[in-house]
C-alpha cells in the first residue's frame, strides 16, 4: 500500500505535465482549426477523438498488461447486488483513477475551445465533451471484459499478449518509418478522409461533434449528437452487463479448450548449463511478454542505424558502425536475470550446480536475446562500412555483450525486482523506493561495464585509428582472449556474491512475485 | 566439503542422526516467527512436523533448506552444516516446498528433464527415472503439457517427482497431499512409506492429522515459534491422554490450546 502510494505520489508530476501538455495542444488545435480552417474542425476533432477512444480501450493490451486486472467485477458477482448496478459503479469507479483525473484539463480545455469564447456556451460544450469521456470508459470497461474472457484460456491470452505487444512495437516505429520513408504518401489519403468526414461515423467523435455544434449555436444538432452518444455510453453498459452475466455463468470460455494436448518434447542439452541455457529460452519463447522483448532489442540498433543512413556517406568511413556494435553489446545491461525467474528462484536456487555455472547460463540466455540486435549489425554492417569492418564491428559487439553481461550479474544479484507473472499488471512490481536504488547502481555498473570494456574495444579502433588495418590480425585476438580473462573474473567474483546472498537473494524475489 | 565441516559432519554421523537443529531462530523486523528451535530426527525416520498456520513450520523447512538465512543458531542435514555446506546439502535433500515452485511454461516432462540435469544425472538415467516417476504418479498422458495447464494436484505430483529423481537421502515435503485427489493421495503415501523403509529421512508437514498418525514414526508440534512437544505419536497420544481413547488430533488441540470454549453466534441459523 505504502509503495502504491509512493509509486502514485512519483507518477503524478508527470500526470500532470502530460495533462497540462495535452489541455494546451487540444486548446490551441482546436482554435486555430476554428479561425483558418473551420469547415476541417469536425473532421480534424472527430479523428483525433477516435484516436484518442480507441487508444484509451487498447492500451492494457499494448502495454501487455492482463486482461484480468483490468476490469475485475467478477469477484462481486456474489454478493446479492444486480448486475447493472456493479457495471455502473464500476463506471463510476473508473472516473476517479488517476489516469481518468489526469485527463480533466484536456476536458476542460477542449469545452472551453469548443464554446469559442461564449460563456454560455461553455457548459452545454463541457456536458458534450464529458458524454464522450464517459463512452470512452465504457468502451474500455466493454473490452476489458472481452479480454477477460479470453484470459480464460491461456493459449488465446498468450497470442493475443503478444500481438498487442507486436502492435506497440510497430506502433512505436511508425513514427521513425514515417520520417525516413518521408510523408508525402500519407498526405492524399488522409485529405481523402477529411473529405469524407468518415470518422463522423465513430462513436467515439459524438460527444465532442455535439461540442463544436453547441459552440457555434447549432442547438438541434448539438442535442442529437449528445443523445447518441449518451445512448452509445448505455450500449456499451449494457452490453458489459451481458457480457458480465455470461461469464459468471461459464458461458464465455474463448477458444479452444486449456486442455489441449500438445506433443511431447524433450530437453535436448546435456549438463546443467546446457539445460539452464535451454529452460530459459524454452520459456522465454513461451512467454509473450519476454518473447516480445525480442523486438524491443531491435529498437535502439534500427534507430541508431536509421541516423547513420540520414547523415549519408561521411558516415560510412567504419567508426559509425564500431559505435553501433558497441551500442549493441552494452544493451545486454539490465537483464534483472534472476528478477524473471520469480517464484522459480526457491527452484532454481535448490539445485547443487555452482552458482558460475547459473550466472554463465543466465548471461548466454541474455546473449540469445539479443541476437536480433546482432542480426541487424550483421546486416547493416555492409551497408554503412567497408567489408573489412565487419569482424571488428562483430567483435566489439561480442565483448561488450559479455561485460556488460558480466557486470550485470551483481546488479541482477543485489537489486532483483521481480517480474510478474503472464497475465499480470507489468506496474504490479512492487519495488517501490528500491528502485531507485537499483536504477543508481545500476548506472555505476554500467559506467563500470563501460570502463572494464574500454581497453579491449579501444585495441579494435585502433588500427583504424593509425591507418593499419592489418593490425587487425593481432589487435582482435589480444582484444578477445583479454575480454574472456576479465568476464571469467568478474563472473568469478559474482558467484561468491551470489553464495553469500542466496538466502537473501531468494527471500527478496518470493517477497515480491 | 570444506575442511572446517568435517568434525561436525563426523559427530552427527556417529549419532545416526540425519537432520540436527539447535537454537534455529528466526527474526522478521522484531518478530521471533522461529524461536531457538532444537530437534534431531534420526536417519530413515518419518518425521512430522505439525503446528498451527504461522506457527512456524514453512519458515523452518526454508531456513533447513538454505533459502532463508537464520538469525540465530545452527542445524546440519546428513552432517552437513546449513552455512558452510549449502551446495553440498542441496546434493543429498529433495524439497516439496508448499508453493510450488514450477517453471510453468516448461511441459511436466521438460521439466523433470531439466530437474535431472541440474543434479547432474546423466541422459539416459534422467529419461529412464522420468519414465517411471511420470508412470507412477499417473502424470505420463499429460507429460507433454505445459505445466501452467496443470491442475493443483497435478503440480504437486510434479514437484514431488522432481524432488525424488536425484534419489534423495533426505526429503523435505511441505504440505504433500494437500490438494491431491484420494487415489493419488495413497499411492504418494505408500510411496513414501517405503522410502522411509529403505533408510530416506522425511520430514514433512501436514495438517491432515490423520494422515501424520498413520505414517510418522516421530512428531514435534511447533506454536509460536517454539517446539512445544516431540516424541513418538504414541508418546504424544499418551502424554495428553485424560483415560479415555485419545487421537493425535485430541493431544494437538490440547497442545496449542485450540479446544478452548468459543461463545456461539446466536445470530446465524
Amino acid at each position: 500500500m505504502r509503495e502504491r502510494a509512493v509509486g502514485l505520489v512519483l507518477a503524478l508530476p508527470g500526470l500532470v505535465l502530460f495533462g497540462a501538455l495535452g489541455a494546451l495542444i487540444a486548446y490551441f488545435g482546436i482554435r486555430a482549426a476554428s479561425v483558418h480552417r473551420p469547415e476541417l474542425l469536425l473532421p480534424l476533432i472527430s479523428i483525433a477523438a477516435t484516436g484518442f477512444g480507441l487508444f484509451w480501450v487498447l492500451s492494457p493490451v499494448l502495454a501487455g498488461v492482463a486482461f484480468s486486472e483490468t476490469h475485475d467485477v467478477d469477484r462481486l458477482l456474489h454478493f446479492p447486488v444486480p448486475v447493472h448496478v456493479l457495471v455502473v459503479s464500476s463506471l463510476l469507479a473508473n472516473l476517479t483513477q488517476p489516469m481518468v483525473l489526469a485527463e480533466i484539463p484536456l476536458v476542460l480545455a477542449t469545452a472551453a475551445a469548443t464554446a469559442a469564447g461564449r460563456p454560455a456556451a461553455f457548459l452545454p460544450c463541457l456536458v458534450a465533451v464529458v458524454l464522450s469521456m464517459l463512452f470512452v470508459l465504457a468502451a474500455a470497461q466493454l473490452a476489458g471484459l472481452a479480454l477477460q474472457s479470453a484470459a480464460r484460456n491461456r493459449r488465446l491470452q498468450d497470442v493475443a499478449l503478444f500481438a498487442g505487444l507486436v502492435v506497440s512495437f510497430v506502433l512505436g516505429l511508425a513514427p521513425l518509418l514515417i520520417l525516413l520513408t518521408g510523408a508525402g504518401a500519407l498526405g492524399p489519403t488522409l485529405r481523402r478522409v477529411l473529405e469524407l468526414d468518415l470518422f463522423a461515423l465513430s462513436p467515439f467523435s459524438w460527444g465532442v461533434r455535439a461540442a463544436v455544434h453547441a459552440g457555434r449555436g447549432e442547438v438541434a444538432a448539438a442535442v442529437t449528437l449528445g443523445l447518441a452518444a449518451a445512448a452509445a455510453t448505455g450500449v456499451a453498459l449494457a452490453a458489459a452487463s451481458v457480457l458480465i452475466e455470461r461469464m459468471h455463468r461459464g458461458e464465455m470460455s474463448l477458444g479452444p479448450p486449456a486442455g489441449a494436448r500438445s506433443r511431447p518434447a524433450r530437453m535436448l542439452s546435456g549438463g546443467p548449463l546446457g539445460a539452464l541455457l535451454e529452460k530459459d529460452l524454452r520459456v522465454a519463447w513461451r512467454e509473450p511478454a519476454l518473447k516480445a522483448s525480442l523486438l524491443l532489442g531491435l529498437l535502439g540498433p534500427l534507430i541508431f542505424l536509421i541516423f547513420l543512413l540520414q547523415l549519408g556517406p561521411r558516415a560510412r568511413s567504419g567508426g559509425g558502425i564500431l559505435l553501433l556494435a558497441s551500442l549493441v553489446g552494452l544493451s545486454s545491461f539490465g537483464a534483472n536475470a534472476f528478477g524473471l525467474e520469480r517464484r522459480g528462484i526457491a527452484l532454481l536456487l535448490a539445485f547443487p550446480v555452482e552458482r558460475w555455472r547459473i550466472l554463465a547460463a543466465k548471461n548466454l540466455a541474455g546473449l540469445a536475446f539479443r541476437a536480433p540486435g546482432l542480426l541487424t549489425l550483421l546486416v547493416a554492417a555492409p551497408l554503412v562500412a567497408p567489408a573489412a569492418f565487419v569482424i571488428p564491428a562483430l567483435c566489439i559487439a561480442a565483448i561488450t555483450l559479455a561485460l556488460a553481461a558480466a557486470m550485470d550479474n551483481y546488479a541482477s544479484i543485489l537489486f532483483p525486482v521481480a517480474v510478474p507473472a503472464p497475465g499480470r499488471s507489468p506496474h504490479a512490481a512492487s519495488s517501490g523506493a528500491r528502485g531507485f536504488g537499483a536504477a543508481a547502481l545500476g548506472a555505476v555498473l554500467l559506467a563500470g561495464a563501460l570502463a572494464v570494456s574500454a581497453p579491449f574495444v579501444l585495441l579494435i579502433w585502433l588500427p583504424p585509428l593509425l591507418e593499419a588495418p592489418w593490425l587487425w590480425g593481432v589487435a582482435v585476438p589480444l582484444a578477445l582472449l583479454g575480454a574472456g580473462a576479465a568476464y571469467a573474473m568478474l563472473v568469478g567474483g559474482a558467484a561468491r556474491l551470489l553464495e553469500r546472498r542466496e538466502p537473501e537473494l531468494a527471500a527478496r524475489i518470493l517477497g515480491e512475485a | 566439503m570444506t575442511s572446517e565441516a568435517l568434525p561436525f559432519r563426523r559427530a552427527s554421523e556417529v549419532a545416526g542422526d540425519a537432520i540436527v537443529v539447535e537454537g534455529l531462530t528466526k527474526e522478521f523486523r522484531g518478530t521471533k516467527a522461529v524461536d531457538e528451535v532444537s530437534l534431531r530426527v534420526r536417519r530413515g525416520c518419518f518425521f512430522g512436523f505439525l503446528g498451527p498456520n504461522g506457527a512456524g513450520k514453512s519458515t523452518t523447512i526454508k531456513m533447513l533448506t538454505g533459502m532463508l538465512r537464520p538469525t540465530a543458531g545452527t542445524a546440519s542435514i546428513e552432517g552437513w552444516s546449513i552455512e558452510e555446506d549449502r551446495l553440498a546439502i542441496k546434493r543429498v535433500i529433495g524439497v516439496l516446498p508448499e508453493e510450488l515452485p514450477l517453471y510453468e511454461r516448461l511441459s511436466g516432462e521438460e521439466y523433470l528433464q531439466f530437474a535431472g540435469r541440474m543434479y547432474g544425472l546423466g541422459r539416459e538415467s534422467t529419461k529412464q527415472r522420468c519414465d517411471e516417476l511420470l508412470e507412477f504418479l499417473s502424470l505420463a498422458e499429460d507429460r507433454g503439457k505445459l505445466i501452467v495447464d496443470y491442475s493443483l494436484g497435478m503440480k504437486k505430483k510434479l514437484a514431488l517427482a522432481a524432488a525424488l529423481i536425484h534419489n534423495p537421502r533426505v526429503l523435505f515435503l511441505d504440505e504433500p497431499l494437500n490438494g491431491i485427489d484420494p487415489v493419488s493421495s495413497r499411492v504418494v503415501s505408500d510411496l513414501l512409506k517405503s522410502l522411509a523403509r529403505k533408510g530416506v529421512t522425511l520430514f514433512v508437514t501436514s495438517h491432515v492429522l490423520d494422515v501424520v498418525e498413520r505414517l510418522c514414526d516421530e512428531v514435534a508440534i511447533i506454536d509460536r515459534g517454539r517446539v512445544i512437544a516431540q516424541g513418538t505419536v504414541d508418546e504424544l497420544r499418551d502424554r495428553r491422554s485424560h483415560g479415555e481413547d485419545s487421537s493425535l488430533e485430541d493431544a494437538f488441540l490440547r497442545l496449542v490450546a485450540a479446544d478452548v470454549e468459543r461463545r456461539d453466534l446466536d445470530w446465524i441459523g
